[in-house]
């Protein structure tokens, strides 16, 4: 949640309930529903971290609102977090919010995030090759192979992204 | 059902061009065999059709003047009926300036009903065209006259002649084609006849007999001439001479045809079969299909045999209406074919379309029923063939042949049965067409060389108003004459007294007329003779035999000493010195003269020569060259050739379409192996080129061994005996045979998409 | 990819074929730049349609570039005549397909045969060479068989052979595991190792990213166009099992 968050932030200022919406836009279905509480408690922390700077802005007709904007140590960490490959299952999650996120933090271009992502897979799917090779005992070659397999899925995901974005 | 014709449309729709390729190849085939069988019917035996047409009669009679027949049917057992008796008498025609021996025949303006002429110009006799006559057909297209023309006819002692006019032209069953059978037929009315001739005493009376029991003729002859007394009996001629009479009207005729109407049989079952099955064989990947959607066996091969029954029947139904529409036109050429026998044989366009239908039939039933068999998916990836890379075949490669050729000429094996068809596909057509070239080969050397068949003679003077004397003197006189022989006609009764026969005396012993001997020797000393192959078989004898004749009641004895051939008189001929006759007393007075011209003369000059000599006095006649009449066999001959190399080709196609298919799989890794687009194209050329080179060698080899004994062996059934044949020229063998590895050579390469395109292979699959 | 082009074994410049469709032009390869060092094993990898077959195609001869350089050994090679080509074929370049990589109606010892005997060897040679490859690939004992009684990877092990009759300068292979599977890809895959090991400089489609990973160097097409080509670099550490299960979690 904190990365995502700090993505949104790095195009422009906003406070709680517009990065809700704006998650719920992008992801739509796919992602879980944000719980607003979540949303402020992580930006709380950011905030506490230093990534963040919160704002209270005066409304006539309705109670203030607080709205975040990126510090340049935010900004840092989001351009990190965006250039550096991601791990596994779960993290996939996490590439697909860079691929989406990306042109907006502005920082690469998507081919090029795809084609390091890609590279990653594959020096795996070679490290894992050699261990199937090497792997005597059957439970962790079916594991190789079912981790070899995720990769190999991925690799094809990554294709169809790359014919959809690029 | 409903499901199995559309197929059929479809599959039609798509592959077009090969199913038109079937249809047309069946027409093809009936239309040619049908042509054979017409001609072979119309052209040597005419006969039958006539004889049927005209309810003719089996026996004709010429009696002396004043024989009484009335009383033959009650006397003679067997007769049916009796035509005429007709007055007949000999007469001149004059036309055009050639004086001709013709017999004029009475006969009513109603038509007999036994014997009738049959009409095929113009109309017959009627009351009160006197001056109208009508002309026997042959004798009509020998003189050049048709309906309408002016003739002029002289009565025999040159005392009356009358003006006449062609009214109609007639063909009959009574005796043979002019000029076998001379003098030519001229129906008169009566009233004419005695204009001409009004002296009875030199009138004939002609008579025929229908009888019961054809087989019984020479019975009923006996009897009859017993009945009537030789005496009276001037010629008697049956059916039977003149149906050999009619057959022997063009003996090369008969025999070309007979031979090519049954070769051409094996190759079209040949070609057809090759076509039909390729064509299936093509279609097997789409039947896996078919089987895969969910067709039985049963109805997979019901469907390709519906559809390949519905391109024969269009094929042939196509052939029959060719046949019909060419028959006319082709036999329009042949002189003397009679026109009733002309149309289409019934029975045989029955048995030659339903032949062909069947064979269609059979060839798509092994494959199809094949086809039916496989499971689906195995028909869909055909098995490639097994083989291996000969010892020859890597020997060649390692000493850099060309990889192309090696390649290519080792793909024509791999599929045996499949080379084994392609190969006896192409050899028979060839062979044919070797034979059909030696048929040409003798033409040009009988037209060459026509004393080899018993033409030395190219013109005959017929005795007329000059005395013998001056006839004689006109003769020698003339320098571009080089011989001439006086010669007799005389009818002899043969042993049985069945019939007659006519018998030459050609020059005399001592100086006998050159006939080209085959066998034995010319007749030098009195009572020798020759005769035809003909002549001897049908009285049963052989050379060196005797045979005793009477010549008007007078027995002679001739001792057969040769054999010659003749195609005149029906291709039954003795001939021997006049001398003979006279000196048995059966002396008869010269006939006519047969002159022999100084080499490079032609017939014609000669006439026109002896014409202007003689103040048009002399009755000069050229011989009928039958060698004229071979301007339509070698059209026949060149069509049925046509029909051969595109049978020949077809076969090609097909094969060619196959090797197509295999050598696809193979494109790609040759490509790979390193050859060039080029180079497989090359390859495939070179495998269908190969097996046509082995084809036509086989095929022209085995055709000019048989080629000579073929012709020579048929021609000895027709009466000719051997010594006819020649085989084709090395120039034409030489060319036949390019043409045919060319034609090969471009069939292999026609169906060849460019090879460029890998994509379509890797699409392919296995 | 630097290097001066005397050392490298392939080299391309703005590689491109456009295919005339009905009416409208497909451009299949756009504009590719590629090199490959002697002893190098590099994998072309990309979605169907992105042009990986007709690339390959081009650098060996069996398709004609629409504009570009191929440079083979140092020499330039795309303006060759058919002829010429073949001739490089049969010598310098080993092609093996997806299918339809041997000559249906001759033995599968033939075959090899007959690709070393197009290659310039004599009878006894091409015997020698071919019972030295089939032994190799385990295959001595299908030496007489005809090659549609071969499974598809064993086929595919004959068209190695076949391909590598004559010792090429370059192995170029189309989607050869394309037909086979894992476990049989695997047996191919090993053998390319091998072959690679022994000095051989192979490039080869695939859209197998497996086969991808085992190259030294893997270029990604993307629409006719490379969007990457980059060595692969060795995983970041040795992976013990562990590392695997946290992997899957």
């Amino acid at each position: 949640m904190r990365m995502p968050l700090l993505a949104l932030l790095a195009k422009e200022s906003a406070h709680g309930y517009e990065l809700k919406s704006q998650l719920e836009q992008i992801f739509g279905e796919a992602y879980p529903a944000p719980n607003i509480g979540q949303i402020y408690v992580t930006l709380q922390r950011l905030e506490r971290d230093g990534l963040v700077r919160s704002q209270d802005v005066v409304q006539v007709t309705r109670p203030n609102k607080r709205v975040y904007e990126l510090t340049d140590a935010g900004r840092e960490a989001v351009i990190d977090w965006i250039d550096t490959p991601s791990e596994g299952p779960r993290v996939r999650d996490e590439f697909f919010m860079k691929l989406a996120l990306s042109p907006l933090a502005g920082t690469s271009d998507r081919l090029g995030l795809i084609n390091r992502q890609r590279r990653h897979y594959l020096s795996q799917l070679r490290g894992l090759s050699e261990l199937a090779v090497a792997a005597d005992r059957r439970i962790p070659r079916l594991l190789i192979e079912g981790a070899i397999l995720h990769l190999q899925a991925d690799l094809d995901w990554l294709e169809r992204c790359q014919e959809d974005f690029v | 059902m409903r499901a199995m014709a559309r197929w059929i449309r479809a599959d039609l729709r798509a592959s077009t061009a090969r199913a038109v390729v079937v249809a047309a190849m069946a027409a093809g085939v009936v239309t040619a065999l049908l042509l054979s069988a017409g001609l072979l019917q119309g052209a040597t035996n005419p006969w039958q059709g006539l004889f049927t047409a005209t309810r003719g009669a089996q026996i004709w009679l010429h009696l002396s003047p004043g024989t009484d027949v009335g009383r033959l049917r009650s006397q003679v057992g067997g007769i049916e009926a009796i035509a005429g008796p007709y007055p007949a008498t000999a007469a001149t025609l004059t036309a055009d300036g050639q004086r001709t021996r013709v017999e004029l025949r009475a006969m009513g303006p109603r038509l007999p009903a036994i014997g009738r002429p049959l009409l095929v110009s113009g109309r017959w006799l009627t009351a009160r065209s006197l001056p109208g006559v009508v002309l026997e057909a042959t004798f009509a297209q020998a003189i050049h006259a048709g309906t309408g023309a002016t003739l002029v006819i002289d009565n025999v002692d040159e005392t009356a002649r009358v003006r006449v006019r062609v009214v109609g032209l007639a063909q009959t069953a009574d005796q043979g084609f002019y000029p076998d059978q001379t003098p030519g037929l001229i129906w008169v009315l009566p009233g004419l006849l005695r204009e001409v001739e009004p002296d009875a005493g030199h009138t004939e009376e002609v008579v025929g007999l229908r009888i019961a029991d054809p087989a019984a003729t020479g019975l009923v002859v006996q009897q009859v001439v017993t009945q009537l007394g030789s005496s009276a009996v001037g010629t008697v001629s049956t059916w039977q001479q003149v149906q050999q009479s009619m057959a022997r009207r063009d003996p090369l005729l008969g025999l070309l045809l007979a031979l090519f109407g049954l070769m051409a049989l094996g190759a079209a079952v040949l070609a057809i079969v090759n076509v039909t099955s390729g064509r299936v064989l093509l279609q097997t990947a789409d039947l896996g299909m078919l089987k895969t959607l969910g067709f039985t066996p049963v109805q997979v091969m019901t469907m390709l045999t519906a559809e390949h029954a519905l391109l024969a029947g269009c094929g042939i139904a196509a052939g029959l209406l060719a046949a019909r529409l060419l028959m006319p036109a082709l036999l329009g050429g042949v002189p003397g074919v009679s026109a009733a026998a002309a149309t289409l044989p019934a029975g045989w366009a029955a048995v030659i379309a339903a032949g062909c239908f069947c064979v269609v039939l059979l060839a798509t039933a092994a494959p199809a029923w094949q086809a039916g068999r496989v499971l689906p998916v195995a028909a869909v990836r055909v098995l490639p063939p097994r083989g291996r890379l000969s010892r020859i075949a890597s020997i060649a490669m390692a000493a850099r042949t060309p990889p192309a050729l090696v390649l290519g000429a080792r793909s024509a094996f791999v599929r045996r049965l499949a080379a084994a068809l392609t190969i006896s596909g192409l050899a028979i057509p060839m062979m044919m067409i070797t034979i059909g070239l030696g048929f040409w080969s003798t033409l040009d050397d009988v037209q060459r060389h026509p004393a080899d068949i018993g033409l030395a003679a190219r013109v005959t003077v017929n005795p007329g108003p000059l005395t013998t004397a001056q006839t004689l003197r006109l003769i020698h006189a003339d320098r571009q004459v080089l011989r001439a022989y006086s010669c007799v006609l005389a009818e002899a009764l043969v042993p049985g007294e069945t019939t007659t026969i006519t018998t030459l005396g050609m020059g005399t012993s001592g100086h006998p007329y050159p006939f080209h001997v085959v066998q034995g020797q010319l007749y030098h000393a009195p009572e020798q003779a020759v005769a035809t192959a003909a002549l001897l078989s049908a009285l049963g004898l052989k050379l060196g035999q005797f045979v005793r004749m009477w010549f008007g009641g007078v027995p002679v004895t001739f001792h057969i000493v040769g054999r010659i051939i003749d195609p005149q008189y029906g291709g039954q001929l003795l001939a021997y010195g006049r001398d003979t006759l006279a000196d048995e007393g059966a002396a008869a007075p010269i006939g006519f003269y047969s002159l022999i011209l100084r080499p490079g003369v032609t017939p014609s000059r000669a006439v026109t020569a002896l014409m202007r000599a003689s103040g048009r006095r002399l009755d000069v006649a050229e011989v009928p060259d039958p060698a004229d009449q071979l301007g339509i066999v070698r059209g026949a001959v060149a069509a049925l050739i046509a029909v051969l190399a595109v049978i020949g080709l077809t076969s090609l196609v097909t094969t060619s379409l196959l090797g197509y298919r295999d050598q696809l799989r193979d494109v790609s890794v040759l490509r790979a192996m390193g050859l060039t687009p080029l180079q497989v194209r090359a390859a495939l050329m070179t495998r269908t080129t190969v097996l046509a080179l082995i084809a036509v060698g086989v095929g022209t080899v085995v055709g000019r061994l048989f080629s000579v004994s073929l012709i020579s062996a048929v021609s000895r059934l027709y009466g000719l005996g051997a010594g006819i044949g020649s085989p084709p020229s090395a120039w034409m063998l030489a060319g036949a045979v390019t043409l045919a590895v060319g034609a090969a050579a471009v069939a292999g390469i026609l169906p060849f998409r460019p090879p460029g395109r890998l994509r379509a292979a890797a699409i392919l699959g296995p | 990819m630097t290097g001066d082009g005397g050392r490298q074994v392939l080299r391309t410049v703005n590689l491109t074929k456009a295919f005339a469709g009905d009416g409208t032009a497909v451009t299949a390869v756009r504009g590719a730049d590629l090199a490959l060092e002697h002893g190098e094993f590099a994998a072309i990898t990309g979605p169907s349609g992105a042009g990986k077959s007709t690339l390959l195609h081009m650098l060996g001869g069996l398709e004609r570039p629409t504009s570009g350089e191929i440079w083979l050994d140092g020499k330039r090679v795309d303006q060759l005549s058919q002829a010429r080509w073949a001739v490089l074929r049969r010598r310098h370049i080993g092609f093996v397909f997806q299918f339809f990589n041997l000559v249906s109606n001759m033995t599968v010892a033939d075959n090899v045969e007959l690709a070393a005997i197009m290659g310039g060897a004599s009878r006894k040679q091409a015997q020698a060479r071919r019972e030295e490859l089939l032994g190799e690939l385990g295959l001595a004992g299908k030496a007489r068989a005809a090659p549609a009684r071969l499974s598809g990877g064993e086929q595919q092990r004959v068209a190695l052979a076949r391909a590598m009759a004559n010792r090429p300068l370059l192995l170029l292979a189309d989607e050869p595991t394309g037909n086979l599977d894992s476990a049989t890809s695997l047996g191919v895959l090993a053998l390319l190792g091998r072959v690679h090991s022994s000095g051989q400089s192979i490039l080869l489609v695939t859209h197998d990213s497996r086969v991808a990973s085992a190259a030294d160097r893997v270029i990604s097409l993307f629409d006719g166009m490379v969007v990457d080509d980059a060595p692969m670099t060795a995983p970041r550490h040795p992976m013990p099992l562990p590392d695997v299960l946290r992997l899957r979690g």
